[in-house]
């Protein structure tokens, strides 16, 4: 058996140490991490990786990228990965605005490598279930989608670029950004955007899309919820029939300690109780590196969710529908 | 007790209201329907007499009616009514026009007789309990709602719901009341703002009218609430469908969903199905209405309550149409 590509990871947050188990779990385990502050070594050594502080020189260690560093440096990390001709998979969203993102894939065409970016709800099992019935055509063409991600807010401190919604593009780029892509992905483009939120670090977010296939489709997500609530919830409403979920009742598992809960910094959901997404977003990633497989989103997917979370919130401080023009392309 | 007339059988909470007004120990004294076939078959299943004009009804000594008419004839009906002197309580919504639904609430208003629009949800114990935290500050301060008001088509109980002309819409007028009265009280002001989108996929080979919906109200002090009013549910549903929401206030999140007192059921015909236990809202309805007539006050629910929530439905209409946000005047 041949090895495989070389992983490296940018960050050893929150995500980088999800996906660097995740790697590890596919037997992909991660040989290098970038850590330009070198602040703490912890997780790399639990997987024997180098560390680098210079992104040069781990750009020239590793074969493939996984970007998981703070939201407002993905454009630009992802600039010079495509430089160096790395295949790369970029955290969502890929950029803060449009025109940035759009850079950004033209550098990747122009190298003529691969550039995915994690929208984890096109591998989670439970939403690839209710898009397969839609696709198969049990409940008939989609009219209503209702989705919903009602969650704490994150803790990662006043002073992280997480608390700054200019480095991480608050709620609407953050989170209601997964269920934007998961919309267009069952329901097609979409014609406009109509949204209001409530700002502040418990901001709560209701999106209303219109597409171009007629469908309408409801997005709420939220910060709104004390920890450690994360919840999902989808209905998709149909000609001939419909579909729902919750993960309220849908666990394989219910824990009633009386010790006190783990203190968690973010929401995550039940991804290790069922094929844990993560791995089979790093795995599919990986196969259409080898050529072995079509991608599941393009990178212009990912561009169109960076749009939808842009009118969302231009909708929102302005009280208007946003009009969504075509970006060309895209699966 | 008091003398009750059913003006219309044409909206099917009729058939419960009979047995929540004849629960309540209400004198019905007899329905009038402009269909004579359709008003003598009900009032024989009934055990009433069927009047054929609402003149004849109004004219028995009557204290009160129910109209339960297609919306289209709630306004001749109510005026009627209240020109002889008969509290009323009327079905939602209100009418099919902003004028009929001004007219209505000035008919009712200038003959002194009270006026109540049926919002049973207004009695649910969930929405009241939540309401009174609100009203106590214990939410603190409120940010946020979104609700669902879906159901199966109502084609198969009475046709007219899907007729335009007799219901003034399809999927919105008929279920964005409901919520839009639940949040304006809750808030305590009528919204400034009305957004909507909505289409005709489901059953779109049957109806000419709006089957699905969702609509944004924004409120004067930046709370926004979201509606789905859509007629979604498969005709093969367990239920006729539901209604829920959801609150954000600073002080948390609260879920409501007065119908989740249910049983499920296996087996049997179908082999699905929900049982409801839970306390019924209508009684609390109609016994407010009866002791508004017999304590001479106006009820907890009012016409004005009606005609904001149905001109929020009309306003959703409207912009659903144009694409644009509507502004709704004081």
């Amino acid at each position: 058996m041949s090895p495989g590509p070389r992983v490296g990871i940018i960050g050893t947050g929150f995500m980088g140490t999800t996906h660097a188990a995740a790697w590890h779990a596919i037997g992909a385990t991660p040989s290098a991490f970038l850590d330009r502050q070198g602040a703490d070594d912890a997780l790399p050594r639990q997987y024997g990786a180098e560390v680098f502080t210079e992104l040069d020189a781990f750009l020239g260690a590793v074969d493939v990228v996984d970007i998981c560093a703070p939201t407002h440096l993905h454009a630009d990390l992802a600039l010079a990965a495509a430089a160096a001709g790395k295949p790369t998979l970029c955290e969502k969203p890929l950029s803060l605005d449009v025109a940035e993102g759009m850079r950004v894939i033209d550098a990747f065409d122009r190298a003529s490598v691969p550039l995915q970016v994690a929208h984890l709800l096109r591998f989670s099992p439970e939403y690839r279930a209710v898009r397969d019935a839609v696709v198969n055509g049990e409940i008939g063409r989609p009219a209503v989608l209702r989705l919903s991600r009602l969650s704490f807010a994150p803790d990662r401190g006043a002073d992280s670029w997480f608390a700054d919604e200019s480095r991480s593009g608050g709620l609407f780029f953050d989170l209601m950004i997964h269920d934007l892509d998961y919309a267009r992905w069952v329901a097609g483009d979409v014609v406009s955007v109509y949204a209001r939120s409530v700002g502040g670090a418990k901001d709560h977010g209701i999106a209303i899309l219109k597409h171009a296939s007629g469908a309408i489709t409801h997005v709420e997500a939220s910060w709104a919820n004390p920890a450690p609530v994360f919840r999902t919830l989808l209905e998709v409403a149909g000609s001939r029939g419909m579909i729902t979920f919750s993960s309220d009742n849908t666990s394989p598992l219910t824990l009633r300690l009386h010790k006190k809960a783990e203190d968690v910094t973010t929401g995550l959901g039940d991804v290790a109780l069922a094929a844990n997404p993560f791995e089979v977003e790093l795995q599919h990633f990986l196969d259409v590196v080898a050529g072995a497989r079509q991608p599941v989103l393009t990178a212009l997917d990912g561009l169109a969710a960076v749009q939808l979370a842009d009118a969302a919130r231009r909708s929102a401080r302005t009280g208007q529908p946003v009009s969504i023009s075509p970006l060309g392309g895209g699966a | 007790m008091a003398r009750i007339g059913i003006l219309g059988v044409a909206h099917l909470h009729v058939d419960a209201y009979i047995e929540n007004l004849r629960a309540a120990g209400a004198d019905v004294v007899g329905v009038h329907d402009r269909d004579p076939e359709r008003g003598q078959r009900w009032a024989a299943d009934n055990g009433l007499t069927h009047f054929r004009t609402a003149g004849e009804l109004l004219s028995q000594g009557i204290d009160g009616v129910v109209v339960c008419a297609e919306t289209a004839y709630h306004r001749e009906l109510v005026e009627q009514a209240a020109a002889a002197g008969a509290a009323v309580l009327c079905e939602k919504p209100l009418g099919v026009s902003h004028e009929d639904s001004d007219a209505i609430v000035n008919a009712c208003e200038r003959a002194g007789v009270s006026l109540m629009t049926a919002f049973p949800v207004r009695f649910s114990p969930a929405v009241r309990q939540i309401r009174d935290m609100v009203a106590a500050g214990d939410l603190g301060a409120l940010r946020a709602f979104s609700g669902t008001n879906q159901s199966v088509m109502p084609i198969h109980e009475r046709s007219w719901f899907v007729d335009p002309a007799l219901a003034g819409g399809g999927a919105m007028m008929d279920h964005i009341v409901h919520l839009a009265d639940i949040f304006t009280w809750m808030v305590g002001a009528a919204p400034t703002e009305v957004y909507a989108v909505g289409n005709r996929i489901v059953h779109a080979e049957m109806v000419t009218v709006e089957t699905a919906g969702l609509v944004m109200l924004t409120y004067p002090n930046g709370v926004f609430a979201s509606i789905d009013c859509s007629w979604d549910r498969p005709f093969n549903y367990p239920s006729w469908g539901g209604i829920a929401l959801s609150v954000v206030a600073d002080g948390g999140t609260v879920d409501v969903d007065p119908l989740n007192q249910q049983l499920t059921r296996f087996g049997g015909s179908p082999a699905y199905g929900w049982i409801p236990w839970g306390l019924d809202t209508n009684q609390f309805m109609i016994d407010e209405f009866l002791a508004a007539i017999d304590e001479r006050r106006q009820p907890s629910v009012t016409g004005r309550d009606g005609l904001i929530a149905t001109k929020i439905a009309l306003a959703a209409m409207e912009s659903a149409a144009t694409g644009a946000p509507v502004t709704l005047a004081d």
